[in-house]
Formats: C-alpha cells, structure tokens, sequence
C-alpha cells in the first residue's frame, strides 16, 4: 500500500525555499537540455532540407567539397542543357540554375562589417531551388539584393538592419534590399541573392561556381555523371544535392557527438546538484521515515513516495523549462560556419528534455531515499 | 494463553570491540488486556526488548510469540503487515506529520488495512471521540500543544485497534499536567476499552498505572509488582 499522494505534495511545500531552489536548479538544467537539443536538431534539420535530391549540383573536380572554391566555365550550363535530356524542360526553359556563390565581406547600414554568403543567380534559379519563395519585396535588378530570412543572424546584425531599402556594401560597390525570402529552413534562407552578371561584374569574374540543375526523375542522376565522367577536360564533378548535404552533415557530426555530450555532462550535473539537495531534505526527515515504517508502510511503499516528491519538482521544472523553451528558446537563430539555422525544440527536443527533466527528479531522489530507510528502523527511531 | 510470550529472548550489540547485552535471555509473559510497564535506567534493555516487540527489531536468540505468531521468524515485509494490523505505536516525541492535519495523520494506519472510506472513517471520529480531540481534526500539529500532539500520537495508536499498544516514554516530553492527563488517558484506554499495553518509562509515578510494572537491568529482570503490590527485588512475582 502507497502513502497519501497528498503527503508527498504537501512535503515540498515543508521546505519551500528548498523546493524552491531544487525546482530552479532542475529548471535550469532542464532548459539546457532543450537547448543543446534545439540546437543540434535545428543544425541537423537545416542540414536536411537544404538537400533535394531531385536537384544535381555540378561544379569544379578540383574544388573537392567545397563549393565556394569551385569555378567552371560560364559556358558549361549551355553546354549541359545541349547535351543532357535528363533536366526537366517547361515550355523551352530549362530548369538549370547557374550560380556564382562566394563569401563576401559585407557592410550593412550600421557600419557593421561581417562574413556574407552571397549567390549570384539568374531567374531560373526558383525553379530549381523549390524551397525559395520571396516574402516581400520584388526579385532583385541590377544593383539590388534579396537577403535570406536569416541573413541578419550570419551577418550578426539585427534583422531591421537588412529590411527593404536598405543599403548594404559589398565587393566595393553598394547595394540596395529589393526583398526578402524564405526556404523551409535550408541554409538559403542565411544568404543574399544577386543578378548573377551583376555579381559577375563586382567581383571581375565570369566564371561560375556551380550549376544546380533540377531532373526529370532521380534516376537520371546517371546520365550527368556520365557526362561528366566523359568529358574529362572540363574537369566536372556531379553530385545529388542531398548526398551534397549529407556529407556535410558527416562534417558537423563532431558537433552533434559535443552537443551530445554536453547534454550528458549537463543531465550528469543535474543529477549531483538534485542528490544534493534531496539528500538535504531527507536528512531532516530520517525518524519520520523510521514512524511510517513502525505503522507498518514498506520500505517500497516509502521509497515510492519520496521519489514522487522528486517526480512532482521535476514534472514541473520540466514543464516551466518546456514552455519557456517552446515560446522563446524556439527559433532563436544561430550563426555557423554554413550560414545559419534557428534553433528547434521539435518533439523529440521535449521529449529529451523531459526524460531528463525527469530521470533527474527520479535519480536526484533515490540514492539518498534508500540511504534513509537502509538502516534500522530502531536507530533512525533516535535519530535526531 | 498469553497474548505475548517471550522465551528464552537475547540481543547483544557491538560497539568496537565492546559486546552489549542489552537482553540476557530473558522471559515475558503478557495477557490480554494487561497494561505492563517497564522501567530501569538507561541502557537496561528496555527500548530493546520494546523494539523486539514491535517487531522492528530481531532477537539474537529465543522467540517472540505475539497473539499466535512468532514474529521473530517473519521476513521484513511480513512484519510490516504484522504492524500494520496488530501494532499500535506511541512515540515519546509524537512523531507526527506535520504537512498532514491532526485527522490525516490518526487515518494514516487505517490506509494500510483493507476497510471501505467509510469504515476508515468511522475509526478516525471514534479514535478521535477516545482521546477527546474531535474539534482538532483539522488542526496541523503546529496549531496543535504538546499535550494534544500526544492525544493524535495515541489515536493513531489505537485506530486500528491492534492486539497491543506499545508506548516508548509517552509523557517523556510533556509537562507535569499534561503528564497526568495523559496518563489518565491511557489507563482508561486500557481498562475501558481493553487495549493491551507495554509502556516503557524512567518514570515511578507513571509506571504505576500500569497494572504490572517491571524492571529491568543489565538485560534482566530485576524487579516486578502488581499495582497492588510494591517491588521485590531479584524475581518476578504473578500479578
């Protein structure tokens, strides 16, 4: 037979700065967890999104992985639309996006400089990048910039800083903010998109960094690769975009395994401090655990009940770090190498904050639970 | 037949490489409805031999037969539903929870014992009617005198009417008055309501309500009367 649920209850409000405290040291740990989870799930899923997999990404052999150091001819999107069937043709355009993509030091109209992304696109480039849709504002002319949903966070500037008729300044010369776009959260959404020539022109190149061509089907991949194998001597690679990402996502394992770890090491603390504090409060309590065994309640029965104490404090450090982290923590964006992604506390974010939240309040309190009703009943009788 | 019989009962302790014993193979005999009381001074044995009682002690040796169960060979779990249903405990400092109201803490026993809530409840007011404190059931043991502390402390003890009631210096921490009323309270408890009673005490005055008082010393009995009797020292006498 369990004790009165009220008992249990009740007890925290025994000691309430106490409670107190541990319901705030648990909150605190718990809030962490949801964000070194928001953190690694909206990492992973910007990551994810970014990569279609109907979409070939074809750029320099000798850029290895990095499309920034990538340049090919101007000629090659011409020269693959003659050759290949595979790319999806509507109406006589095909759905291939030449780009010219490169990071830029970009100053904003606070006269903060900081590291862009810029792509240099054409028109076409929606057709291929399906994510892209302009939020405001109009497609860029010569001279003006559409500036990603999280442009702002990469520049590390506040987002009123990049709003329409806004200037900013990059590769010498000045541009103007025509609009503004999101994409479902792929690493788009951190850029600035320009007139492809425009870009050609600022920064003295004509060559190009990629072609991004969208296929009929995705088993035409094939046939790009095998273009791409027999014309040697333009020296292509041909990659699905997806499998583009996910090798990047292979890059950022070391930071998911830290992020990880980190969740650990912060659970693992939250652990001591809530023995800590649990051991302090059973301390007090020992005789009184001693009379309910004497009346006849098990030891099980007892054990049961002190760890509900620990599940009710953590139930509601779990439910305070949750809403806190689903109203603010939630979106919050973060700069990285990439560009940026904003942080995401999805199911499985509170479902790993919660288990914890909770494992805490249920490990906080059973080693000093069974600590108490270890010794003999006769002695913590005396206790003091 | 005896309602407690102890047989041939020792217990030693060790302390370093010192060895207590507190109890040297002693006997006990108790009917129902007698009230015994046992005094002696400090380190005498009596806790010990209230505990093995309880059963929330073992003896190293002997056995203890309580209302046709020997509780020295019952398993833990076991003992806790022996307590539960033929144990009634009062507690020299109460032992009262405080986060539960003077009625929550006398139903606490009852919930271990399969009744209805509305038997349970009928136990709580009538234990509550015995010891007088029926306008305090709402009452948290910080609203509550030490005197009437010990009241919930003995209702608790008698809710659910148990084969015995051990009593641990219940007036122990109570004043001079409280004492008296406290005592008077539990020899009614015995005689009216036949409730068997052991009560430990360093107290002459309070040992003699019981109707048979005992003395122990060095893990023996020393002394025994009958509340018509007065000690005789070196052997027990019939009471």
């Amino acid at each position: 037979m369990l004790l009165p649920w009220e008992y249990g209850v009740r007890n925290l409000a025994r000691r309430p700065i106490h409670s107190g405290l541990t319901l705030f040291a648990l909150t605190t740990v718990t809030l962490l967890i949801f964000v070194v989870v928001g953190f690694i799930r909206g990492l992973e899923r910007s990551l994810a999104v970014s990569g279609d997999p109907n979409v070939m990404l074809v750029y320099s052999l000798t850029s290895e992985e990095n499309i920034e150091n990538s340049s090919i001819s101007a000629q090659i999107p011409d020269l693959l639309a003659a050759s290949l069937s595979a790319t999806v043709k509507h109406f006589g355009i095909t759905h291939h996006s030449p780009e010219l993509y490169l990071g830029s030091r970009v100053t904003t109209a606070d006269q903060s400089p900081g590291l862009g992304l810029v792509r240099g696109v054409t028109p076409t480039a929606p057709l291929v990048r399906r994510t892209v849709r302009m939020t405001e504002g109009t497609w860029p002319q010569p001279g003006e910039v559409m500036v990603g949903r999280l442009a702002a966070t990469k520049l590390g500037v506040p987002t009123e800083v990049l709003k329409i008729g806004n200037q900013i300044e990059m590769e010498g010369q000045a541009w103007q903010i025509s609009g503004t776009f999101a994409a479902e959260g792929a690493s788009f959404e951190s850029e600035i998109w320009c007139d492809l020539s425009d870009l050609q022109t600022a920064t003295k190149r004509q060559d190009l960094s990629l072609v991004a061509m969208l296929l009929k089907d995705r088993t035409a991949s094939s046939e790009v690769d095998l273009f791409c194998m027999e014309r040697k001597d333009l020296e292509l690679r041909a990659v699905r975009e997806s499998e583009y990402y996910q090798t990047l996502q292979q890059h950022y394992r070391p930071v998911r395994i830290l992020g990880w770890l980190i969740v650990g090491l912060v659970a693992t603390a939250g652990i001591f401090a809530g023995l800590n504090l649990m051991y302090g409060a059973l301390a007090g309590r020992i005789r009184e655990l001693a009379m309910l065994q004497v009346l006849g309640y098990k030891r099980v029965a007892i054990l049961v009940s002190v760890v509900q104490e620990g599940l009710v404090l953590a139930s509601a450090a779990s439910l305070i770090a949750g809403t806190f982290a689903v109203c603010w923590i939630n979106g919050l964006t973060v700069r990285f190498t990439m560009g940026a992604f904003a942080l995401r506390i999805d199911s499985l974010a509170i479902l790993s904050g919660c288990a914890v939240g909770l494992l805490l309040g249920i490990l906080g309190a059973l080693p000093p639970a069974l600590k108490a009703l270890h010794a003999s009943v006769a002695i913590n009788l005396k206790a003091v | 037949m005896a309602l407690v019989e102890l047989q041939n009962v020792s217990k030693q302790f060790t302390k370093g490489e010192q060895t207590i014993t507190p109890l040297d193979h002693i006997d006990l005999h108790i009917a129902e409805g007698e009230f015994v009381s046992l005094m002696g001074p400090s380190g005498s044995g009596k806790s010990t031999l209230l505990n093995l009682v309880s059963g929330i002690d073992r003896p190293d040796s002997g056995s203890i037969v309580v209302n046709g169960t020997d509780i020295s060979q019952l398993s833990r779990g076991k003992l806790a539903d022996w307590r539960a249903k033929n144990l009634g405990y009062i507690f020299q400092t109460h032992n009262l929870i405080p986060v539960l109201t003077a009625y929550e803490n006398i139903e606490l026993p009852t919930l271990l014992l399969k009744q209805t809530a509305q038997e349970r409840q009928r136990r709580v007011q009538l234990a509550m009617e015995a010891v007088g404190l029926s306008d305090r059931a709402d009452h948290y043991p910080r609203q509550l005198s030490g005197g009437q502390e010990q009241r919930v402390g003995i209702a608790r003890a008698i809710v659910t009417h148990p084969k015995i009631v051990v009593a641990d210096e219940p007036t122990g921490s109570l004043d001079v008055n409280t004492s008296q009323q406290i005592q008077v309270l539990l020899q009614r408890l015995n005689q009216q309501l036949g409730i068997t009673m052991l009560m430990v005490t360093h107290d002459t005055e309070v040992a003699s309500i019981a109707s048979r008082q005992l003395r122990l010393d060095q893990g023996k009995f020393v002394d025994e009367r009958s509340s018509t009797s007065t000690f005789c020292e070196g052997g027990q006498s019939d009471a």
